[in-house]
């Protein structure tokens, strides 16, 4: 036979074995880290055609949640507010900003402002805000403290893992129904707080649910 | 930056040394835009952007760049999305709660209120509106359907006049012109053609128009009957009244070739109401029997006690017979004579003193297309039986002053109409045969079309004005019983379409013409200028107590001899002198929706073909014919009803000839038709549609002639050589012997109301619940008991041993369904429903004849005839199509087996269970290996082989280079509650997983801070079971003895369907009963039902040299004596009355 290959190719197949157990952890740890919506997603805050501040509003000016996010406790979405509910104040407070320009554009002609929607879940992924935000489970849950953004950022990963956590103990995420929308409220002691979180839990049959049915129609 | 990065001019050796994408990441990381996304996306690379040297500044970019152009190019960030809110805030309105609304679907003269859901404005499914007692909520396949046709991109969307696009305003100005023009000659040459309406403001509008133009023609037209003919009445009463059964109240029914489950304007009523009478609880109920003389087969035949086969030509020598019975007045004798059939004189003495004894509690019903003698008869019989106002009422109804199409047809031909307005319908496609209607059309100087398609009739008129659909119009109609329903608009015209009545206003040269308006003036009027009344009028969607009002008749005998002053020949028919019965179809009706793909694709609820219609024929002209099918040499299980190649029908093409006219259609063979008569559905062939409408079936219109518009004699067929496919889904109509439908006879039942626990294999097998919890056991107990019993079983774990590990039931609720078959009707209304509600596609013939219609309910309907072959390799009985079979309906979809075997099979885990029972589906795990749908032993799981969403249905093999993408409009009547599926996954009936979760939810909103979490019973109507015109669907909470599942569910007719294999299905089933009369000379053939029959001639089977059959074998069952298991022998069944 003639030499066709050299002696060193005799350790060649080792050579592609363990390469290829390198790249797939490679490409697993890269995926896991970079293409989960952990990284993906967390941080994204774009740029809004309306540069409204979450700190200046909701924050300083100490505005409810609810003010303009009307329908988070009646249905499904949070129902960012219609230009009419910008204009019941700013009719009069900087009536004349240009930053403004949009929504007194949007309020006169009734086409609407796009906003560039931050926190999404996929199309076959039906959440709804009212079952949480009735059953104690705060804004700052899955927002982070948007009273403290000028722009508003995403804060956790929305991911179904992260959904899962909260919903096989909700115990740790609830907190009384009047402070829903109090974004920094933390409980005075944290044991009575885990007390009386579990006991809420029970009385009130908070059963979040754990089978696909729960979100996926 | 601190140092400012020169690079050096690139050598001539680099310069050749391969690209360079970039001289320098200076020069891009210089633009402002880039660097702001730089910020935000990537902090650390931003900030490190100030005082770095150029390798680590390479590496950086580098690595970041390329990630953020993965980003920026979208690589693994999700699309951008927009939220657009409303400018202005919109009352009541919170983005992604539907709202509903009160309307009604104008059909003919008569309308169906429904309670429309709009999610964002736009209307995306239809109920019935409760609110209107007499239809209960429920609807019909056709109300369902009619979302689809708001969203219908073939519908007109421009108003053209003479063939070039028009503005709204070009066109009303032309509208008003008419009416200028003609004002002087008081109409003299203007003509209407309009289709039939109950609407009281066009009534109103019409009867001023015709004031302003007396000399013109306002003709109306419909190419079908849904009321008895006026002259009748007239007759026999001298009034103008129509009437109104009340099925509740009739213990004896006889129908006439009376379709009253679909064809009547009242079919809704009456389903409902003939229900109530059919429905058993217990055997303290009575039960209805209905008899039914037909030439067709339609649902209402299926749901016969007694069935008599007999043609549409012979009803009157019929009804004469029984009304001589009845009445004992001679003089109908003589039109009774030359009427001939088996046991005919036993059977009409039977019946009619079935009805006799049931005085003032009995109905007879002729169908509406039948010619006035028979109804007069029928009215004389009921009014002998002392069942007006009790079981029928007369209901006064305005008299038509119309002109029929005839009247115009003349007045065309004689030259003195030069503007023709036609008003919807659509003559050019379904006028009457003989009066060659578009030739007249086509003579008329100007036509003006208002219409909602482009269609046959648009092709000839000069102009042609887009009609606005139900949803998006003002208008009112009225109910059957003549209730007035608010017509209100869900959404704007989409289309800048016209209402009918501001064309009306516009022409009379009205000074409103304003739809919403018109409609103000003439419900405030009626109800007495409140404007209260008419908000109340537009939120219940009825205005209360402005029905028909119910008059008392007598009889006058001169009037009724003088109409039946006849002499009657009922011709002998043959193979060639055959009758031909014109139906409405049960899916486009007459033709209206031929390009509602929903409706089209829906199988027709007997012949079970889809997007075709076919000549039926019965078994026995099939013979003379030579189509009849051969069959194989060993005919194991029965033989089709057609040559099936692969799942296709094959059926012949032949040629019907009537009266010179000929048509081509298939043929296909109908157990249970009357022998010469044919029958051809009518509303198919369109040539001018859609495209779904659009060369589907054929056209039955052209041979059918003004003075036989229901039936004809003196057809002939003509078999060719030619074939045709059409797509039948359901190859197979027997049960072939075993328990799918257990039905049993109502005297049966009262002696033993556990019957379905005797037939099955499960009378047979070791208990499923354990040893002790047989179902004899079970029926020991009290339904009180049973009911908790079942509440306990929901959330136990199956008994031990198996290896199938099952999810924890321990759920707030635990779902369960019950389907009553001895109630439902097979209108197909479910169907519909369902694939409104949750977004199922059409897929086209093509794929329907590859069996992967995606219908997530699907309406099994099995013949039976007593005649199928025990024997295990069958014998000659299996070559015998039924000639005269008994029907018997089940609806399938996904049961929600506790211990499913399609869950064990998923390779990915996509199909779980939850905790309250559900069978879930998760299509975003789906990878689509299908077996589930393998191992699904009830076959209800549908694949989506294609993209039907995305792809054009008749470029599906064409993958990626065939079209794609759905018309915009058709999108806008998806649920934006249901996931829409893409290809490759698998999808099934959810229990509308949507209005659970929703109805939980809410409830748990309501809850807050208290633990009242258990949805109330009744809270949550699944779709099939809000769409259910009989009610014949329960759903609910099975944990709660108290619900109206359980309760159903603790009736001893409940069964599951093939309950021995251990998979627990949460829906089950309610056997079936049937009421024959024991004097009837057919009751030795059906003392027994028919499939019950088949049973046991398959299961015990009586060989006699084996000694007793089951005795034989009976220790192997390994259990205790013979009759603690509760099957039935032979023995048992002649005791109770089975086979002679």
């Amino acid at each position: 036979m003639s030499h066709i290959f050299p002696k060193s190719a005799n350790k060649l197949p080792l050579q592609i074995i363990i390469f290829v157990l390198v790249l797939v952890g490679v490409v697993t740890a890269a995926t896991t880290y970079y293409a989960t919506p952990k990284y993906t997603r967390i941080g994204y805050a774009p740029v809004q055609p309306v540069p409204f501040s979450h700190a200046l509003h909701a924050g300083q000016l100490g505005i409810d949640c609810r003010y303009c996010h009307v329908g988070v406790d009646k249905g499904a979405t949070s129902t960012v507010p219609t230009a009419q509910t910008c204009m019941n104040c700013h009719n009069q407070i900087l009536p004349d900003s240009p930053a403004l320009a949009p929504v007194r554009e949007s309020f006169a002609s009734g086409d609407p402002i796009k906003w560039v929607k931050v926190h999404q879940v996929p199309d076959y992924v039906y959440f709804n805000h009212a079952v949480h935000v009735n059953r104690g489970i705060s804004c700052v849950e899955c927002h982070g403290k948007v009273n403290e953004m000028e722009v508003v950022r995403h804060e956790k990963p929305l991911s179904m893992g992260f959904c899962l956590d909260c919903h096989r103990d909700p115990a740790s995420h609830v907190r009384p129904l009047d402070q829903i929308t109090n974004l920094n409220w933390t409980p005075a002691q944290a044991s009575e707080h885990a007390k009386w979180a579990q006991d809420f839990v029970k009385n009130n049959h908070i059963t979040p649910p754990q089978s696909c049915t729960g979100c996926h129609r | 930056m601190k140092r400012k990065v020169v690079h050096p001019e690139p050598s001539p050796s680099e310069q050749l040394n391969g690209p360079k994408y970039w001289r320098s990441l200076d020069e891009m990381a210089a633009t402002p835009g880039f660097q702001e996304h730089l910020q935000r996306e990537f902090p650390e690379g931003a900030s490190e952007l100030q005082g770095v040297d150029r390798r680590h500044f390479f590496k950086l970019m580098a690595a970041s760049f390329a990630l953020g152009g993965v980003g920026l190019a979208a690589g693994c960030r999700r699309p951008e999305a927009h939220i657009l809110p409303y400018g202005k805030s919109v009352e009541g309105v919170v983005p992604g709660l539907p709202l509903y609304f009160a309307t009604a679907m104008p059909i003919r003269k008569s309308a169906v209120p429904v309670l429309a859901e709009t999610h964002q404005g736009r209307p995306t499914k239809l109920e019935g509106n409760p609110s209107y007692a007499p239809y209960g909520g429920g609807t019909n396949a056709f109300v369902q359907a009619s979302v689809l046709d708001l969203y219908d991109p073939d519908r007109a969307t421009t108003h053209t006049l003479g063939g070039r696009a028009a503005t709204v305003a070009a066109v009303q100005d032309k509208l008003s012109g008419i009416g200028r023009a003609y004002t002087d000659s008081q109409g003299e040459g203007l003509a209407f053609l309009a289709e039939e309406s109950g609407s009281p403001t066009r009534e109103a509008l019409v009867r001023r128009l015709k004031a302003k133009f007396p000399r013109a023609i306002w003709a109306e037209y419909e190419p079908v009957r849904e009321t008895p003919p006026a002259a009748a009445a007239q007759a026999v009463f001298g009034r103008n009244v129509q009437p109104h059964y009340q099925f509740a109240k009739a213990k004896r029914i006889l129908s006439l070739d009376a379709d009253f489950f679909h064809a009547e304007a009242a079919s809704l009523y009456y389903s409902r109401e003939f229900a109530k009478g059919r429905k058993v609880t217990s055997v303290k109920d009575e039960m209805n029997r209905l008899y039914v003389a037909e030439s067709a087969f339609t649902l209402t035949g299926g749901m016969a006690d007694h069935r008599l086969r007999l043609a549409t030509s012979h009803m009157l020598g019929l009804a004469a017979a029984i009304a001589a019975q009845i009445t004992g007045d001679s003089a109908f004798a003589p039109l009774a004579q030359g009427l001939d059939f088996k046991d005919k004189d036993k059977w009409i003495a039977a019946c009619a003193e079935d009805l006799r004894s049931h005085r003032g509690q009995s109905l007879v019903v002729a169908g509406a297309h039948l010619p006035a003698e028979v109804h007069a008869i029928a009215y004389a019989i009921n009014v002998a039986l002392g069942n007006v106002g009790q079981t029928i009422d007369f209901l006064e109804v305005p008299a038509s002053d119309a002109a029929s199409i005839g009247d115009l047809a003349n007045a065309i031909k004689a030259g003195s109409v030069k503007t023709l307005v036609v008003f919807g319908g659509n003559p050019v496609y379904n006028a009457p045969a003989d009066l060659d209607w578009a030739s007249l059309q086509k003579s008329v100087g100007e036509v003006i079309r208002y219409g909602y398609y482009v269609d046959e009739t648009s092709q000839l008129a000069s102009a042609h004005i887009a009609a606005t659909h139900y949803l998006e119009s003002w208008g009112d109609a009225r109910t059957a019983d003549g209730t007035i329903v608010a017509v209100q608009p869900m959404i704007l015209p989409l289309f800048n379409g016209l209402t009918d009545i501001e064309v009306l206003a516009r022409i009379a040269g009205e000074a409103t013409t304003d739809p919403y308006t018109l409609v103000h003036q003439t419900i405030t009027g009626l109800a007495g200028g409140d404007e209260a009344a008419f908000r109340k009028f537009l939120h219940d969607g009825l205005l209360a107590g402005s029905g028909y009002p119910k008059v008392s008749v007598s009889l006058s005998a001169g009037g009724l001899s003088r109409l039946l002053n006849t002499t009657p020949r009922y011709p002998a028919l043959s193979k060639d002198n055959l009758e031909v019965r014109f139906t409405t179809d049960q899916k486009v009706d007459d033709g209206r929706f031929a390009n509602n793909g929903w409706l089209q694709e829906c199988p027709d609820p007997i012949t079970k073909i889809a997007w075709d219609n076919a000549i039926l024929i019965s078994p026995a002209l099939a013979r003379e014919l030579g189509v009849y099918p051969g069959g194989t040499a060993l005919q194991v299980a029965r033989v089709e009803t057609a040559e099936f190649e692969v799942g296709k029908e094959k059926a012949h093409l032949a040629e019907l000839t009537l009266n010179g006219r000929t048509i081509t259609g298939p043929l296909h063979i109908q157990p249970g038709l009357s022998n010469y008569t044919i029958v051809v559905p009518l509303g198919y062939g369109r040539t001018v549609s859609g495209r779904v409408g659009k060369g589907q079936g054929f056209n039955a219109y052209p041979i059918r002639t003004s003075d036989a518009p229901a039936f004809a004699v003196g057809a002939s067929l003509k078999v060719t050589d030619q074939r045709y496919l059409l797509a039948n889904t359901q190859e197979h109509w027997s049960m072939e012997g075993r328990d799918i439908v257990r039905e049993a006879n109502f005297d049966e039942y009262l002696k033993n109301p556990g019957f379905v626990d005797e037939i099955g294999t499960e009378s047979h097998s070791p208990a499923i619940y354990g040893a002790d919890n047989t179902p004899t056991n079970d029926n020991k107990l009290s339904r009180e008991e049973r009911a908790k019993l079942n509440a306990t079983r929901a959330t136990t774990l199956p008994r031990g041993g198996s290896l199938y590990k099952t999810p924890e039931f321990n759920g707030v609720h635990q779902w369960g369904m019950v389907v009553d078959l001895n109630t439902c009707i097979g209108c197909n209304a479910c169907i519909i429903a369902c694939q409104a509600e949750n977004n199922i596609p059409i897929v086209g013939k093509d794929q329907v004849l590859r069996g992967r219609e995606m219908h997530w309910i699907r309406l099994d309907r099995y013949y039976s005839d007593g005649k199928a072959e025990g024997a295990a390799f069958g014998g000659p009985g299996n070559k015998e199509i039924p000639e005269d079979p008994q029907v018997s309906l089940q609806p399938v979809a996904c049961l929600h087996c506790e211990t499913a075997p399609c869950e064990t099979v998923c390779p990915v885990n996509a199909t779980v269970h939850d905790e309250e029972g559900l069978n879930a589906m998760a299509y975003n795990r789906c990878i689509g290996t299908r077996y589930c749908a393998n191992n699904c032993p009830y076959k209800v799981r549908r694949f989506n082989f294609f993209d039907w969403n995305k792809r054009q249905l008749d470029q599906l093999y064409m993958g990626p280079l065939g079209e794609s993408g759905m018309p915009e409009l058709v999108k806008m009547v998806k649920n934006p509650d249901v996931t829409v599926r893409m290809r490759g996954v698998m999808e099934k009936c959810t229990y509308c997983v949507q209005r659970i979760q929703q109805a939980k939810i809410a409830q748990k909103v309501k809850a807050k801070d208290s633990g009242d979490v258990k949805v109330p019973d009744g809270t949550i109507k699944v779709a099939c079971q809000q769409a259910c015109p009989v009610d014949g669907v329960y759903f609910g909470d099975i944990t709660d003895p108290n619900s109206e599942v359980s309760k159903a569910k603790a009736r001893e007719q409940d069964y599951s369907l093939l309950g021995y294999l251990n998979t627990r299905p949460r829906t089950t089933y309610l056997g079936k009963l049937r009421n024959p009369n024991p004097q009837m000379p057919d009751y030795a053939a059906i003392k027994t039902p028919f499939s019950r029959q088949e049973y046991e001639n398959k299961n015990h089977p009586s060989h006699g040299d084996h000694g007793h059959g089951h005795d034989a074998h009976g220790h192997s069952h390994g259990a205790p004596a013979t009759h603690e298991h509760g099957h039935t022998s032979l023995q048992n069944l002649q005791r109770i009355g089975g086979l002679s």
